[in-house]
């Protein structure tokens, strides 16, 4: 009973222990060359500045005496002389920061992971996670295009899968237009971290957008149009797309063309109230018709209605998100509701640079006997762990879980809960 | 949720509990300096902006002055204290966090490029003068010709309410 109790405070001075023992981080490698170029620039200028110094008379502005206007202030600062010192470097660095077009971005993710539970038939391990691979370009001032593509392990080969593929114009903050693959903007976690598991202070999803997963459509074909509504102290902004919505395999979006001539729809309206900065909620309205090839050809109706309600800042971070999935065969008219939601409370501590976050995660997942389209079982899950930023980009996890979950079909007996151990080190490059 | 699952949120509880009231204030503070300015493009259609609003364009939720004009993001480089009062004031974030603000921000798709990093205040000039739309932060007491100084929340550097110091 005590065991996560345990585990949690392992772990805790297992962090502060490595952190002890580790020299320098990147970093800090970083800050210090930075300083060191700030150094070398100021002693040249400090050098220009005596050289000159008895013809010197510019007058300093100071915050103090600032003028009223913007205008005046303009003028004043008019009013002081020019540097006159070599600008070539200045000019050059200039030059190399100008957007040249198209600018490609190149980001990478990747994680190891090590597991282990207590699932009869199951080994202990450790395994690959997704390499990642994600594309960022400017076309021009306002056309911009974004990709990510993953490497994904499997028991006898790699599978490469093009996650999203978009290109966006922009005509202003109000109204953006893309077209592709992307993330349905179903909730809040399918777009706010994407594959990387860097990105996200957990080592895996919540059920309700697991990769592969299939209790809501994760990916979406066709366009959206994006942008801030003026709304003054309420921060509204909104998605609104259309697409293909879920294919033959009902995890997958049609890539290559829909497989029925109803296109799906999703629109979202989320809030950033400015005076609550960290604050976001949102609701989201998916409709779709489903189109399923075996064991018998059926149709439905689908509908997902979705609100989340976050707090981004690292101290506290809470995420908590719910999902409704309602499905109506078309022939039966036999109608299921599927409930999932979770709640995530992380806080990174003030200690050690920040770098430690301890998190708690409750999930749970309801498919009702009625549910036709879904086979999953209904799943309650609870996680606790701890994730150790190592630099800024690199960080180290370790998570217990415990899942319980229970056949949806009559007659099967319930299974006995998993206790799970697992470990990640994830990053970006 | 069963009792196991109880006891870890109130251990979790009584963690977070404890970072609170130890939390060193000094953390949270550098040294007092002179106010830093908002300075952007002589030619940038805007004077005066509430913090909110200038929160919102380094978060890159802002991305346009106008329909023509995009926001171009200059941020010193670490180290700078320029740098230290904008994470501090507007971002409220660690030098990490701000790293990984920018990463997740354009892996979303939400921005094509991160703000860019200048090194010195001669070349935060340089492109503050050559770029439309530029906007960027510098120490008053350094303000140059050629650019407009902006209001923040109706209060330029110098006066007592001026947020950014």
């Amino acid at each position: 009973m005590h065991r996560p109790l345990w585990i949690l405070a392992v772990l805790i001075l297992t962090a502060n222990a490595s952190r002890g023992q580790s020299p320098s981080t990147p970093d800090q490698t970083e800050q210090i060359k930075t300083l060191l170029e700030r150094v070398q620039q100021l002693e040249k200028r400090l050098a220009e500045v005596e050289s000159r110094l008895p013809a010197s008379s510019t007058p300093v502005l100071s915050a103090a005496n600032a003028p009223a206007k913007p205008e005046a202030y303009e003028a004043r600062a008019s009013a002081v002389q020019a540097h006159e010192h070599d600008q070539a470097e200045p000019k050059v660095a200039t030059q190399q920061l100008e957007t040249h077009y198209p600018s490609l971005q190149i980001r990478g993710f990747g994680d190891v992971d090590f597991s282990a539970t207590d699932q009869k038939g199951t080994n202990s391990g450790f395994n690959l996670g997704q390499l990642d691979l994600h594309l960022a370009s400017a076309l021009s001032q306002k056309i911009s295009y974004f990709a990510e593509i993953t490497f994904n392990a499997h028991p006898t080969d790699y599978t490469v899968e093009v996650e999203r593929s978009i290109i966006r114009y922009d005509y202003n903050d109000y109204f953006k237009l893309s077209f592709g693959r992307y993330h349905t903007p179903i909730g809040y976690w399918n777009t706010a971290f994407h594959h990387g598991a860097w990105l996200e202070t957990t080592i895996d999803r919540p059920f309700i957008v697991k990769v592969g997963g299939t209790f809501t459509p994760v990916h979406f074909v066709g366009l959206l149009a994006e942008g801030n509504i003026p709304s003054g102290g309420l921060g509204l902004s909104y998605n609104v797309g259309v697409g293909n919505g879920r294919g033959e395999v009902i995890s997958r979006p049609g890539d290559a063309g829909d497989i029925n001539n109803n296109r799906a729809w999703v629109a979202k309206l989320y809030a950033r109230p400015p005076k609550l900065y960290g604050l976001e909620l949102g609701a989201s309205f998916y409709q779709d018709k489903i189109t399923l090839v075996t064991p018998t050809a059926q149709d439905f109706r689908e509908w997902i209605a979705s609100a989340y309600l976050v707090w981004t800042k690292g101290a506290p971070e809470f995420l908590a998100e719910f999902d409704n999935v309602h499905h109506r065969n078309i022939l039966t008219n036999q109608v299921a509701n599927n409930d999932a939601f979770y709640v995530q409370f992380a806080y990174r501590l003030p200690w050690l640079e920040r770098s430690l976050k301890p998190y708690y995660r409750f999930e749970y997942a309801h498919m009702p006997l009625s549910e036709q389209v879904f086979t999953h079982f209904d799943q309650g899950e609870s996680i606790v762990g701890l994730r150790y930023d190592i630099s800024s980009y690199a960080a180290f996890k370790s998570e217990y879980r415990y899942t319980k979950s229970q056949p949806g079909v009559l007659g099967l007996l319930a299974q006995p809960a998993i206790n799970g151990l697992f470990f990640q080190t994830d990053f970006t490059f | 949720m069963n009792a196991t699952s109880k006891r870890v949120v109130i251990i979790l509880w009584t963690i977070l509990w404890l970072s609170v009231a130890l939390h060193s204030p000094s953390s949270a503070q550098t040294s007092r300096g002179a106010d830093i300015a908002v300075v952007v493009n002589a030619d940038t259609p805007v004077t005066d902006l509430s913090l909110s609003e200038v929160r919102k364009v380094l978060l890159g939720e802002r991305q346009y002055w106008n329909s023509k004009l995009p926001v171009v993001l200059l941020i010193r480089a670490p180290v700078a204290r320029e740098r230290d009062v904008v994470l501090r004031v507007i971002y409220q974030m660690s030098e990490a966090q701000f790293k990984q603000y920018w990463v997740a921000k354009i892996f979303r798709a939400e921005a094509a490029s991160p703000p860019r990093i200048v090194y010195s205040n001669d070349m935060q000039y340089e492109l503050l003068t050559a770029l439309p739309g530029a906007i960027a932060f510098v120490d008053s007491r350094n303000v140059r010709p050629g650019v407009k100084v902006l209001r923040v929340d109706g209060h330029l550097p110098g006066d007592r309410e001026y947020p950014l110091r």
